[in-house]
């Protein structure tokens, strides 16, 4: 590999808990969540299963983004979040317009959201099946926001139009490893040399009828009533599957000639990115972690790191009773000399602002990295008592101190599409 | 790209056929559109799969274009298992455009119809899960990673028309920098629904959309049965919406795909683009030979389009007659994405 080193030096977040990394990092450093009841927009009865979500609270937006234009133009949920968080990433870095014309943009924006009111134009007149052709005559009256009007990559192309992007302009869609798919494939950009800055991350709700009965029926989001809204508990013997969160997230990645030529300071580096398939079942992990183990190994190779130098693990930590120990078995494994996996740091961000799908990479980077640069770990909320085979420290509670040099923040989608990125403390003189 | 990069195989379905010479045959008409008569286009009967390699229940449960893929992934079962490689160092990259109207959308119209009374949300609780299973395309490449045995790095794209290119790029990366020794790279176009048109800013240059898949096959090997082989030799991505900018970022990209192996257009032996494109085309109006495309075969095939054309070429670099040169596919979006691959047929001897 070459010797280019990779910096973070803006940061965007949207996540129920607000529109500011600063507000997020706040808030999960207290070990609060922000999870809360929930029913989708088309019921007007009580009665869906799920029925809590970690939304985005549309009341916290700042003064300062009233006027955003994300609010304003005709576009998917998800993509106002998304374009908000990029917008935050930029103002954070510092990069002015001129800075920003060779740019790459990465998004992961997930699956379309269908509007359950533009497929009922599909229903034929005469009671017969619903079909295609009774929407067309109908086409007025399709939802401009919705996913017939609104393509996937929609959001990449309104970021790199608003910033003038002229680099690559890239969607990303593999499940939930699609945000980090997006920073992962922005570092090996700039690495090779292609561009210098990118713009990477995604943005995601699936707070709607169509997608969460879809996460119910596959048995992947919780339904249970038990624990209110402290039912995220990754890792916990009484966890009981997703709870959906909403949101976006973006980082501005630079090379770091590039961030010092201009004055930027690094929050953090990315120090390298793996992935990997299970090849398994499309509806469970391998069981005993293969596919998440050979991204966690070929993430500490990419970045020339031995497995006794992390410190810290931003687990994927769904709260589903598969996924967790299946991880955990994947720590055990990469880390298994001298049991290095005892003196590891496990969090699970979901557990605080629910599990992002597509974009959750992207807030989870984010919180890995302002691990790296003020050596504290969030905490694994709602962790009260762990699974026999989850035995790792999962810092349950409480947010912890402790020296934070290198850490891999794991996405894992759904069908096996595994991806482990390394971030590192950053140095003035290398790592 | 620190090592040669070699194109083994290729798979394609469309409406010229299923083989890369079809591709090669006499145009057909394009037909009315089932939903819409007034418009033209390129539809495709669903294939079946192939049941040795596939679990039957994907045939019911996946949407048409993921099993178009599936069906010219498993037409690649065999190469691959002839690399012999461990699963570890097998990628998979696929550009697959997302569904617009999965089966859970229709049952749930279907049952509000047929029982308004009812609670929406306890219908859905009764949609069959296998069909819930079709809202995500990572469902597919989980399909193909499991009957293919790949078990190493990953890539989905979805950036419409330019998947294809950013599924190959990542696929030559992965085994450039050593991260694989072979890839599969998979597309598909979208299906053929009201969302391809109703997105469509201007219907005036609407296109006539087609339905089909592509895959590929890469290695770090050069294949060991042919004389002749076809390297990846360059590429580069760019993107502008602005029409003041458009062109400048065109050529930047095309000068950067040739730039690896110091080429200028006019050294390339075949150009493979739209030649419907306005700008696309004013860009490479030095270029003194006519320019190949089989759009006329097959419609707009979306993230599928470019892997079809470099199946073609791999094919046409398989005839006895070809000769070694270079190929450069361009593609430009109607969203503004840019993306440029050089190709680079040579003889064994050139490695030998």
């Amino acid at each position: 590999m070459s010797a280019t080193r990779i910096v973070i030096t803006g940061m965007g977040a949207v996540t129920g808990f607000g529109f500011e990394w600063q507000t997020l990092w706040e808030k999960m450093l207290g070990a609060e969540h922000c999870v809360r009841p929930w029913q989708p927009d088309d019921l007007q009865e009580a009665s869906f299963a799920v029925r809590y979500a970690a939304p985005v609270d549309m009341s916290l937006l700042p003064e300062k983004l009233h006027s955003h234009a994300a609010w304003t133009l005709p576009l998917e949920k998800r993509s106002r979040f998304g374009w908000v968080a990029a917008t935050q990433a930029v103002n954070d870095s510092g990069l002015q317009p001129e800075q920003l014309r060779g740019a790459a943009v990465l998004c992961a924006s997930g699956a379309p959201q269908h509007m359950l009111a533009d497929m009922l134009l599909t229903a034929a007149p005469d009671g017969a099946a619903p079909g295609w052709q009774h929407l067309m005559p109908r086409a007025g009256q399709v939802n401009a926001d919705g996913s017939l009007r609104q393509s996937n990559d929609r959001l990449a192309r309104v970021i790199a139009d608003d910033l003038g992007c002229e680099g690559p302009v890239i969607n990303i869609s593999s499940a939930c490893a699609g945000a980090s798919q997006a920073i992962g494939n922005a570092f090996q950009m700039i690495r090779r040399g292609e561009v210098s800055v990118a713009l990477a991350g995604g943005a995601d709700s699936v707070l709607n009828l169509d997608t969460m009965a879809a996460l119910y029926l596959l048995g992947a989001a919780s339904g249970e009533q038990r624990w209110g809204a402290d039912l995220c508990r990754p890792f916990d013997r009484d966890r009981s599957g997703l709870i959906a969160g909403e949101g976006g997230g973006f980082v501005v990645l630079e090379s770091l000639e590039h961030a010092l030529a201009r004055g930027a300071t690094p929050y953090a580096e990315v120090l390298g990115f793996g992935s990997s398939l299970d090849a398994y079942k499309v509806t469970a992990p391998q069981p005993e972690g293969r596919g998440a183990a050979l991204a966690m190994q070929a993430a500490l190779d990419d970045a020339g790191l031995r497995p006794q130098q992390i410190d810290l693990i931003n687990a994927h930590g769904t709260s589903t009773p598969l996924n967790d120990v299946a991880e955990t078995l994947a720590i055990k494994s990469v880390f298994a000399e001298h049991k290095h996996y005892q003196a590891l740091a496990v969090s699970a961000n979901k557990s605080q602002f629910g599990h992002l799908i597509a974009a959750a990479g992207a807030p989870e980077c984010i919180v890995t990295a302002l691990a790296c640069l003020n050596d504290l770990v969030t905490p694994t909320v709602n962790l009260h008592d762990a699974d026999e085979q989850c035995d790792l420290d999962y810092c349950a509670g409480q947010a912890v101190s402790r020296r934070v040099d290198y850490a891999l923040s794991n996405s894992f989608g759904f069908g096996g599409l595994n991806t482990s990125l390394a971030l590192g403390k950053y140095r003035e003189h290398g790592q | 790209m620190n090592r040669a990069i070699y194109l083994h195989a290729a798979a394609v379905l469309n409406t010229a056929g299923s083989e890369c010479a079809d591709l090669l045959g006499t145009p057909r008409s394009a037909q009315p559109l089932a939903f819409d008569t007034r418009r033209l286009a390129f539809a495709l009967p669903t294939p079946r799969l192939a049941s040795d390699l596939f679990d039957r229940k994907i045939q019911r449960s996946v949407e048409p274009q993921g099993l178009r893929l599936l069906h010219c992934a498993a037409r690649l079962a065999p190469s691959l298992a002839a690399l012999q490689l461990p699963a570890s160092r097998v990628a998979l990259t696929a550009a697959i455009p997302e569904v617009d109207a999965p089966s859970p959308c229709w049952d749930a119209v279907q049952a509000i119809i047929e029982q308004p009374h009812k609670q929406l949300g306890q219908l859905l609780a009764n949609t069959p899960p296998l069909h819930a299973l079709t809202l995500l395309n990572s469902s597919v490449m989980a399909y193909v990673a499991e009957a293919l045995d790949c078990h190493g790095p990953m890539g989905g794209f979805c950036s419409q028309d330019n998947a294809g290119l950013d599924a190959l790029i990542e696929a030559s990366q992965q085994i450039g920098e050593r991260h694989a020794d072979a890839a599969l790279v998979v597309s598909s176009s979208p299906n053929l629904t009201p969302a391809l048109y109703l997105r469509e800013p201007d219907q005036a240059n609407e296109p006539v959309f087609g339905e089909g898949a592509a895959a590929l096959l890469l290695a770090s090997t050069p294949p060991a049965d042919t004389t002749h082989v076809l390297r990846v030799a360059g590429f580069a991505r760019g993107y502008s919406a602005d029409p003041q900018r458009s062109l400048a970022v065109g050529q930047r990209v095309i000068d950067q795909a040739l730039s690896l192996e110091k080429l200028r257009v006019g050294d390339v032996e075949q150009v493979v683009g739209n030649c419907a494109d306005g700008q696309l085309m004013k860009l490479l109006e030095a270029f003194p030979r006519e320019i190949r495309s089989t759009r006329a075969m097959t419609g707009e095939l979306g993230a599928s389009g470019l892997l079809t054309e470099v199946a073609l070429t791999l094919h046409l670099s398989h005839e006895t007659t070809a000769t070694p040169g270079y190929t450069l596919l361009v593609s430009h979006t109607r969203a503004g994405h840019w993306g440029a691959l050089l190709l680079s047929s040579e003889t064994m001897e050139k490695h030998a």
